[in-house]
């Protein structure tokens, strides 16, 4: 039987904080790293996890043709938590074709795309600044970690809007089950964008507070931008904890809203739990998809009870961080792998009124407890479910 | 360390290669006819198929013709919809209403930009509940939606008894796009996939990574014109080994990570349809 697959390395950047010393802290102290919009052009009256320090980021000058916001932001990831070297590490223990780079990301370089547009005035074609035809694509985030870090295993992008970074995990597994990879780096980016903003706003599902995911009166989301990536392999030195399962899932109901009795959710914790051979009642704590939209945070909580009998303790971490889109994954991964390690279950933020659907599961205050096994779920447009389960290593 | 699979159905949406049978007879140097399009989704209503994206519109009717092909309901495959650029003509409204009235865009489109719109349309219209993914490599799509196909025929003890459907797809570039994404042709292409012994093949492929340069025997002009203008139609060459096992090996490639190496293997039996 193979060794089951470990998370050797990981970091994550996203507003509340940058790096793991970082966002510990503001678990702690309960700060959110969410401010009043001032994300230019955009005047919407909103709140976001903007990361500070996105604009003056600057990437190497041999992959300036990379340059967009969304790899900014991966730049600002990669130097934190000695990820760079802790991959130069795993490239001295495997060959550097075997490492596979798997990363999700929804918005990709489409800020770029944006501002090419806004500048193009009546002409017909981008001014020669815009002409970066490898930043334009859903691929740009993927092909710019994977040069920037030296691997030259198979490089994909999964862009399956919020559930692409979890996706990541199971991908990533796949490749190297089938012997096709021996080690992967996994990651998610999302960057804040005038597509999501306006997007989300048509939708109405943004909140014009603070987000308050699984609060009685939540008014809807509060968009935010992160990256997080992680080393995945079978015999580390170090692990944070294991990938025990994963379970993907569709809805087939709609592009933009969940099914309403959360089957496609159902199937992704259930096919979670199959493939890690747990049961329910082995789960210790949940890290919910929790957006704070009305129907979101409904439809989670309904689907949870339909496959725990009686549901562990759970909380969403959007409130600290927006909701970061393809991000939400692997930002949500890493929280809830250091729910693992530290032993500590952090509570939801911004509640008065917990929803009644799940006010006997949602916490309101953090927990020290250790837990054998965490679930993650990540939900998006499209009815595309992922649950991931990590267990202690 | 190489994979076997099997090929159970093929499905095509392009201009003058409307399905399997019009792509075997331009490979067998017919004249491509531009005029033939591929029939209509029937998974669609004719007022969902007007309003649909324009990524649907090119994908459904390759994937459906690979079902039917393989006589597999739609609703049981697992799909890896694979995409360099993803919805062009949505991407083009978006960004323009951004940058003259953001505050009139269009919730409907906002949420079919996504990039996961055509297989999550998939998913809505052919009720299928397992896993729909999508994936760009940008013009390495082709080859990476394959391998993420390959690897879910492998490995998965879960999900073993479902074949897999594979559909690279990519649009031609619209409005200021062009100079970023120079494509004329849309180019899309289905692959029902499956372990071997599953089902009644069309060819059994032995495929492995490796560090080659891309290489396949020659094609028609039409074809390798085809190639050079819509990266999504580098998968081409596989198609043609398909439909003639005599081309011998081929190894796709990819601009950024290994290349695969993918050559016809014995099915063992006598139930290849190959005429």
């Amino acid at each position: 039987m193979n060794h089951p697959l470990n998370v050797s390395a990981m970091t994550l950047t996203c507003s509340a904080g940058s790096g793991l010393d970082q966002v510990r802290q503001s678990l702690r102290q309960k700060r959110s790293g969410l401010r009043a919009n001032d994300l230019e052009p955009c005047t919407l009256t909103t709140w976001i996890g903007r990361v500070d320090g996105v604009e003056a980021a600057r990437l190497p000058i041999a992959l300036a043709d990379y340059d967009c916001r969304n790899n900014r932001l991966v730049e600002l990831a990669l130097q934190n938590d000695h990820f760079i070297e802790k991959v130069q590490a795993l490239t001295r223990r495997y060959q550097s074709e075997r490492i596979a780079c798997v990363v999700g990301t929804s918005t990709a370089g489409i800020s770029c795309t944006e501002e090419a547009y806004r500048n193009l005035g009546d002409a017909t074609r981008f001014k020669s600044e815009f002409l970066l035809p490898r930043v334009h694509t859903p691929h740009t985030s993927s092909a710019f970690a994977a040069k920037r870090l030296g691997l030259d295993g198979p490089v994909m992008t999964i862009s399956t809007a919020c559930s692409s970074s979890a996706k990541v995990f199971a991908a990533a597994a796949r490749l190297i089950d089938a012997g096709l990879a021996d080690a992967a780096v996994v990651g998610g980016v999302d960057s804040l964008c005038q597509s999501v903003m306006y997007g989300f706003h048509s939708l109405e599902l943004v909140s014009d507070q603070p987000c308050r995911p699984f609060d009685q009166n939540r008014r809807g989301l509060s968009l935010g931008e992160a990256a997080g990536f992680a080393i995945l392999e079978r015999e580390p030195d170090h692990s944070f904890g294991q990938l025990a399962g994963w379970g993907e899932s569709s809805d087939a109901h709609h592009m933009a809203s969940p099914h309403p009795e959360g089957h496609g959710a159902v199937a992704a914790m259930r096919e979670a739990l199959s493939r890690a051979q747990v049961s329910a009642g082995d789960v210790g704590y949940i890290n919910c998809h929790g957006t704070a939209t009305a129907m979101n945070d409904q439809v989670e909580a309904h689907a949870i009870r339909q496959v725990f009998e009686r549901p562990p303790p759970a909380a969403s971490t959007k409130a600290w961080t927006g909701h970061t889109l393809g991000a939400a994954g692997i930002a949500e991964a890493v929280f809830s792998l250091l729910a693992l390690v530290d032993e500590q279950l952090p509570a939801g933020l911004n509640i008065d009124q917990l929803d009644d659907a799940c006010s006997d599961f949602v916490l309101t205050e953090d927990m020290e407890q250790r837990v054998d096994y965490v679930l993650s779920n990540s939900f998006g447009f499209g009815g595309s479910n992922c649950s991931l389960i990590f267990a202690r290593a | 360390m190489s994979v076997d699979l099997d090929i159970l159905g093929i499905g095509l949406s392009a201009p003058g290669l409307s399905d399997w049978e019009c792509f075997q007879s331009v490979l067998n140097g017919k004249t491509i006819d531009i005029d033939s399009k591929a029939k209509p989704s029937t998974l669609l209503s004719a007022r969902e198929r007007r309003r649909a994206p324009a990524a649907v519109k090119l994908t459904f009717p390759a994937a459906e013709q690979a079902c039917a092909m393989a006589g597999i309901d739609p609703a049981d495959p697992l799909a890896v919809f694979s995409s360099g650029m993803g919805d062009l003509d949505i991407t083009n409204y978006m960004c323009r209403t951004l940058a003259d009235q953001p505050e009139l865009l269009s919730p409907t489109r906002f949420h079919n930009s996504v990039h996961n719109a055509a297989s999550g349309y998939w998913s809505i219209g052919a009720g299928a509940r397992g896993d729909v993914t999508a994936i760009s490599a940008w013009r390495d799509s082709a080859t990476l939606g394959l391998l993420e196909g390959i690897t879910r025929t492998e490995t998965d003890a879960l999900t073993h008894s479902a074949p897999v459907l594979v559909v690279i797809y990519d649009d031609h570039a619209i409005g200021p796009m062009h100079d970023l994404w120079p494509s004329d042709s849309a180019f899309c292409a289905a692959l029902l996939l499956a372990p071997p012994n599953r089902g009644e093949t069309m060819a059994r492929l032995t495929i492995e990574l490796c560090q080659d340069q891309p290489r396949h025997a020659p094609l028609p002009a039409s074809l390798a014109a085809r190639i050079d203008d819509n990266p999504a139609a580098r998968i081409i060459p596989l198609l043609a080994l398909i439909a003639d096992p005599a081309r011998g090996d081929l190894v796709l490639g990819a601009e950024q990570g290994p290349a695969l190496k993918i050559r016809r293997s014995s099915t063992g039996s006598a139930i290849g349809t190959e005429q």
